[in-house]
């Protein structure tokens, strides 16, 4: 009895023992290899939306509060968060957030499938992704506009950019500028714009060759007549296609006269729907519900072995 | 490994390879024909690998036949020429076949033209060459004229050759092989050359000897040219020996062709310079005699016009520049169930176009490395449906670079980059060897480089 007594109290004793320690050893370690942690980091990680997604160019949103608390990187880098964001970012740092505008993906690039010339046979058996399809010229005629094969759409992770009809189609109100699509585009036709109005006029072409060429390709794109640059001093040609200068856009500037001497379709305005768009499919029906398809949900060039 | 070797190093040859039908009979037998002068050319400022040239003439500026039109300062480039005589036009932007936009100059052809049919020819191959007197020149003027010539490899790559023709104290060359296999089924362009014009190969093949301080210059020949072996051996005696090998593709790839010849294995991503090797190719050789000896610049070459989609296929001596269409007109135009126009030839070459109506336009020039057009008819570019990979291990044996395509081609498709490098994605040097045996019609190559763009961007 008194041996099992014994064994007992043995034991508890040297766990005991054991633990007093280890809790010294912790306790001098937490001491000897302190690191001195900005306690603003984790606050201002807390601030931020925690998509990760790496439109700030850091790798996750940890590193862009380091960053930001380090000084580094501007307060509005995060496309997610949005100006909102910023503010709560600044009121950390206790520090002032210049406004910006927030920035959003444009295609640039405005023929639908059917308007590519010649029109597409079904003749391209290679792989299905646009990387691959911008590696042979066969597959359309303009070596510069939209493959429509969605690499972009594979890339984006808000849901904000589809194939419509074969041409990439930005939903202004999903987007949330994080530059995943720019990036995945072979044909680098995708920038980010500042969106200084709710519709900003962009040019939807990038093709640079001579306007016959372009004429033999595609029933849209500018034929770089320079008659848009010429009526407004916020466009410049430059190397066979008008650039806008978005650093003086302003939403009331006038683009009215070189919209209406564009002869194709390359001067739009995109961006989320306004009033007056509205309006126009205001008699339209909407379906009640959408079905997913087999398509919508798994990536067709995945699965194949 | 070494077993490995000795049963794929026997018989001049070389691991894996394949064998597709030749389709060369359409123009082996025909002649080296001049086209007359097109009415406008269009000179790429890149032709070449490195850097591109920028441009010297002003628009409406008169050029000269074999005037320099553009020239870059980086170390690696190479000079382009006018190659005919006119009035330069305002730059404008083209799209090579490679899926290049590069910006072109297009040069309007002047009424008269200081040579022309039989005299082009004469002047760039024809005639008698020195066959012994390469040692009067300092092996640098060699290498000079070569640069000044814009001389690059006119095989396909072009790759600037004065580079080739530099002597490197740390790496010397003791052997230089005239790459005479044109293992790409349907071009003929070097074989003419080699039947017609053996002299001027010679002659350029011991300047290259002389300009590196080699010791043997060897001039490889596959075996079904029997004509072009027989022409070269009997300028044998000048010094220059000919090697025959076995007919396979690709047996022209430098690597390929180093291991069929000398037996040696060149290192994963070096230069044949790291084995002693020089690799030129015959039009390229040619083209240096000419530089050299009669001081014409890179202006014209050998294309050959081929394939079931063509009515008169030809091996044609054109101007660089010349458009594709003026090219195929030439030749009488496409037949109805023409389909595809392939810049290269079928193994190798870029698509450029899906339609004969696109066809009838195509602006595009031939530059300096386009050795031939080939235009593939409806039948064959039929293909089977894309089914999975079947395990079966076909791209794996025909592989000359001994790589495993079904891996590197699952690989890009999950973007790994890891595995793409585990599997020596950067080797392959895209002779589409794995995907014509693939039963699966699986795009191997393709899907290689897009897995070269993920490497090389990650």
């Amino acid at each position: 009895m008194a041996t099992a007594a014994f064994t007992l109290i043995l034991g508890a004793a040297a766990l005991l023992l054991l633990a007093v320690a280890m809790a010294c050893v912790l306790g001098w370690a937490n001491q000897a290899f302190h690191v001195e942690v900005d306690p603003r980091v984790e606050t201002l990680n807390d601030a931020l939306p925690g998509a990760n997604c790496g439109g700030c160019g850091y790798v996750g949103c940890r590193e862009y509060a380091e960053a930001v608390a380090a000084g580094q990187a501007e307060l509005t880098l995060c496309a997610p968060g949005g100006a909102s964001c910023a503010e709560q970012l600044a009121a950390i740092l206790g520090t002032e957030v210049t406004p910006s505008y927030p920035y959003r993906a444009v295609v640039h690039c405005a023929a639908r499938r059917d308007q590519r010339l010649p029109v597409p046979k079904p003749q391209y058996m290679g792989e299905r992704t646009c990387t691959a399809a911008n590696l042979v010229s066969g597959f359309q005629g303009c070596t510069y506009g939209c493959l429509g094969l969605g690499d972009c759409v594979r890339a984006c992770v808000y849901d904000a950019i589809h194939t419509v009809e074969g041409l990439a189609t930005v939903d202004y109100d999903a987007c949330i500028g994080c530059k995943a699509c720019a990036e995945a585009c072979p044909r680098n036709i995708i920038s980010m714009v500042p969106f200084k109005a709710e519709r900003m006029l962009v040019v939807a072409c990038s093709n640079r060759d001579s306007g016959p060429a372009v004429k033999a390709v595609c029933p849209v794109g500018c034929i770089s007549c320079s008659l848009c640059a010429k009526k407004s001093e916020r466009m410049q040609m430059d190397n066979g296609l008008p650039v806008i200068d978005y650093d003086h856009y302003q939403e009331e500037c006038d683009f009215a006269e070189s919209i209406e001497k564009c002869r194709r379709e390359s001067l739009v305005f995109v961006g989320k729907p306004g009033s007056k768009e509205l309006e126009q499919v205001a008699d339209e029906e909407l379906p009640a519900r959408i079905e997913a398809a087999f398509h919508t949900t798994v990536d067709e060039t995945d699965w194949r072995g | 490994m070494s077993w490995f070797g000795w049963w794929s190093g026997s018989q001049n040859s070389f691991f894996g390879g394949l064998h597709p039908p030749e389709s060369k009979e359409r123009t082996a037998e025909v002649p080296i024909e001049v086209i007359p002068p097109p009415t406008e050319v269009r000179i790429a400022l890149l032709q070449h690998l490195g850097a591109a040239c920028e441009l010297l003439v002003k628009p409406r500026a008169k050029v000269q036949w074999g005037e320099v039109i553009g020239r870059s300062d980086q170390f690696i480039s190479a000079p382009v020429h006018a190659s005919l005589a006119g009035t330069a036009m305002r730059a404008t932007v083209a799209t090579l076949p490679n899926g290049r936009h590069v910006s072109v100059v297009p040069i309007q052809a002047a009424e008269s033209q200081p040579l022309a049919g039989s005299a082009l020819y004469d002047a760039l191959l024809g005639g008698t060459w020195p066959l012994d007197d390469a040692e009067q020149f300092r092996p640098h003027e060699i290498m000079d004229a070569a640069r000044e010539a814009g001389l690059v490899g006119m095989g396909g790559a072009a790759f600037p050759t004065f580079v080739k023709l530099r002597r490197q104290e740390d790496q010397p060359v003791d052997t230089v092989l005239i790459n005479g296999c044109e293992c790409e089924p349907c071009l003929t362009a070097d074989y003419r050359l080699m039947v017609e014009a053996p002299q001027p190969i010679v002659a350029g093949a011991l300047l290259v000897r002389h300009a590196l301080g080699a010791q043997r210059v060897i001039v490889c020949v596959e075996d079904n040219k029997p004509l072009a072996v027989r022409a070269l051996r009997e300028l044998e005696k000048a010094g220059v020996e000919v090697l025959v090998l076995k007919t396979k593709y690709p047996q022209g790839g430098e690597r390929q062709l180093v291991k069929a010849a000398t037996g040696r294995v060149m290192p994963g991503g070096g230069l044949p310079v790291r084995v002693g090797v020089a690799v030129l190719n015959v039009a390229t050789v040619a083209a240096l005699a000419a530089a050299v000896y009669r001081g014409r610049p890179l202006t014209h070459r050998v294309v050959s016009v081929s394939g079931g989609g063509i009515r008169q296929p030809k091996n044609l001596l054109a101007p660089v520049g010349t458009s594709y269409r003026e090219l195929i007109r030439w030749c009488g135009g496409l037949t109805p169930d023409a389909a595809r126009v392939i810049a290269g030839g079928p193994m190798m070459g870029f698509s450029i176009a899906a339609d004969d109506e696109v066809a009838e336009k195509l602006p595009t020039p031939i530059t300096k490395g386009t050795s031939g057009i080939t235009v593939l008819t409806q039948q064959e570019v039929q293909r089977a449906e894309q089914t999975a990979c079947l395990r079966c291990g076909r791209c794996v044996d025909v592989c000359p670079m001994q790589l495993v395509p079904t891996r590197l081609a699952l690989a890009a498709r999950a973007k790994q980059r890891s595995l793409l490098e585990r599997y020596h994605i950067a080797s392959c040097v895209e002779c589409g060897c794995c995907a014509y045996a693939c039963p699966a019609s699986i795009p191997l190559v393709q899907l290689i480089r897009v897995g070269k763009i993920q490497f090389q961007n990650s």
